[in-house]
């Protein structure tokens, strides 16, 4: 059985219905009206040990209500999960001694002591053994650099590094799973790479499994193998990145530039099917094509024969891209759901 | 029967670790603390005040005479006060269940109830445990009475009841934010604000409001009652022994609300 198992997972949010202004108050007051949203929708998932999973969506997806589901802050409305064999809402408590979460829109810390005492006291929460304490508070300490602000009070020290006294929070108790709801949001480059180059080294290393929600398209290249694409409250994608890219991203941009101009260039090439051509300037062409339908030399050969090409480029598609357009709703990806790892 | 004990052992051991901390980031804002403790005693002693202008017009109320009524009247201070200096979280619940902060306790291998009632430290609580204190020793020496050793012990156990009835009856209110879901939740205030009855014996009043503070919301159990026990009013002696029972009865209806509160607990986006 895998570490994480997610069987129909199914969140229903009842939200009152409001006119606005005044009156709608007091009508709402006499009589209340209800509307359901369905926020998580028969989800079906499975999550081995030691994987870093990234859970991508756009805003309102399910992602939030998913990682508040799997570590048992909300019940299910209907469906089934068990981690390492725990049902988390019933078994909370047990559930949160082997899980870490960071919610990166807010702190975990206690907002008026100081970070090395917020870790002295989930030390004690989590009844971890002195040694055991002083080994993984020297290894997080060295990766995150907590000296810096170790003995400031969460309200004092900056968001970077408060995301980073989040992380020790997370990792302090060896959790067997971690979930990072947008560890990144709002940081920069430099603390970012320093908190992927974190999360990276502790799976290796202690082979801690990873569910990563982010917006941030570099996390997901750097992070992770697998892709759990949501919309809408359903899974559209589960699979491999690198599969996703191949399956998917499979449009290519070919830049050329001319020597000299060539006015015709551009309605000859339109006429080959399933190409589009946008002219930048005179000695400017720019070739959208599907790799699936026709070859980069099939389109340079074209060109060559009616133009003098002076130098050219292909751009490759960015994941970034494929899951702009996923969100968009223009690239349909129902048909590789269930992809697997 | 061992695992139980060992896990209230536990959760006591981390609430004062806990409200160790909060008292040390208290202590740092001192002019903050200083002014609410003095708000605090200022409050009560003119209540005092009242309640001596009354008492040189009517000497007794209802068979109950003026440091007899002070008893009382202090007793929900004194509970008062420890409620707020230790439990002051609870007034904070509507905060946590608001703001999605509550997210934060439920992904903490300790105990909710724990984690919500250590959450805050309420340093003005100071003030009514002085003056609370002070009027109930005054009392106790103006009325002339015999003490036991058992007398003694059980007037401990009717002041414990008599805070864990108050922490009780305010979590449970206050847990009231699970479903009135808006910033400004009346629910516990009004709540709050029956104790405003417990401070006088519940004689004067009419059937309807005796049953509202003597078993709705039981605050009689905190002044009346244990006035009642102590200064041997004819008759109510023995429904003092029912305290700790009304005390363990509150606690178990508060953490049943919370329970339930918790089931359906929202979140927020996010």
């Amino acid at each position: 059985m895998s570490l994480i198992e997610v069987r129909a997972l199914t969140k229903t949010y009842r939200q009152a219905v409001r006119q606005p202004g005044l009156r709608g108050a007091f009508r709402h007051l006499v009589h209340q009206r209800y509307t359901e949203r369905v926020a998580v929708d028969h989800i079906d998932m499975s999550i081995e040990r030691g994987e870093t999973v990234a859970y991508v969506g756009p805003n309102g997806a399910g992602k939030s209500t998913t990682i508040k589901m799997l570590t048992g802050i909300l019940v299910p409305t209907s469906g089934e999960i068990t981690v390492d064999g725990i049902v988390p809402h019933k078994r909370r408590m047990e559930n949160a001694r082997r899980i870490g979460v960071v919610f990166g829109q807010r702190t975990q810390l206690w907002w008026d002591i100081p970070v090395i005492e917020t870790l002295s006291l989930l030390r004690d929460i989590h009844e971890m053994p002195a040694q055991e304490y002083r080994k993984n508070l020297d290894f997080l300490t060295e990766l995150l650099g907590l000296d810096e602000f170790m003995h400031l009070t969460a309200r004092r020290i900056s968001l970077g590094q408060r995301m980073r006294a989040d992380l020790a929070a997370a990792f302090l108790h060896s959790p067997a799973i971690v979930y990072l709801d947008e560890p990144t949001i709002g940081l920069d480059i430099a603390v970012k790479e320093r908190i992927r180059g974190f999360i990276k080294q502790v799976n290796r290393e202690l082979g801690t499994t990873v569910m990563l929600t982010t917006h941030d398209l570099g996390d997901i290249q750097d992070l992770c193998r697998r892709i759990v694409i949501i919309d809408h409250g359903r899974i559209i994608f589960d699979g491999a990145l690198a599969e996703m890219t191949d399956a998917f991203a499979r449009e290519r941009v070919l830049h050329f530039q001319l020597r000299t101009p060539c006015p015709t260039a551009e309605q000859e090439l339109q006429r080959i099917p399933n190409v589009t051509v946008s002219g930048l300037s005179d000695t400017e062409l720019s070739v959208r094509f599907d790799r699936a339908f026709i070859s980069a030399r099939d389109i340079t050969g074209a060109i060559m024969q009616i133009a003098d090409v002076s130098d050219f480029r292909i751009d490759e598609p960015s994941i970034d891209h494929v899951i702009k357009r996923v969100y968009d709703g223009t690239l349909n990806l129902a048909v590789r759901k269930g992809g697997g790892a | 029967m061992r695992l139980i004990l060992r896990a209230w052992r536990r959760n006591a051991y981390l609430y004062r670790r806990i409200m160790g901390q909060n008292l040390r980031a208290a202590l740092e804002y001192q002019s903050d603390f200083l002014l609410s403790v003095g708000s605090a005693m200022l409050t009560q002693v003119l209540g005092l005040v009242f309640l001596g202008v009354v008492f040189s017009r009517i000497p007794t109320i209802n068979g109950w005479g003026f440091w007899q009524i002070v008893f009382i009247y202090a007793s929900i201070f004194l509970t008062e006060g420890f409620a707020s200096l230790f439990f002051e979280g609870t007034w904070r619940i509507g905060y946590f269940v608001n703001h999605g902060e509550l997210d934060r306790i439920l992904l903490r291998p300790l105990s909710p109830a724990v984690q919500l009632l250590s959450s805050a430290i309420g340093m003005n609580g100071i003030g009514n445990l002085l003056v609370g204190g002070v009027m109930i020793g005054e009392s106790l020496t103006h009325v002339h009475m015999v003490w036991t050793p058992g007398k003694i012990l059980f007037s401990v156990i009717l002041l414990l009841s008599g805070i864990v009835i108050r922490t009780s009856i305010n979590f449970a209110s206050n847990c009231s934010a699970f479903w009135v879901k808006n910033a400004g939740n009346a629910v516990p205030f009004m709540v709050h604000s029956i104790s405003e009855f417990a401070k006088y014996p519940l004689t004067i009043y009419a059937p309807a409001l005796q049953a509202l503070v003597g078993i709705v919301v039981p605050y009689a159990f905190i002044g009346y009652v244990p006035a009642g026990y102590v200064f041997s009013t004819s008759g109510m002696a023995w429904i003092a022994v029912l305290c700790p029972l009304v005390a363990l009865y509150c606690a178990a209806v508060a953490g049943l609300i919370l329970r339930t509160g918790l089931r359906q607990y929202e979140s927020t986006g996010n």
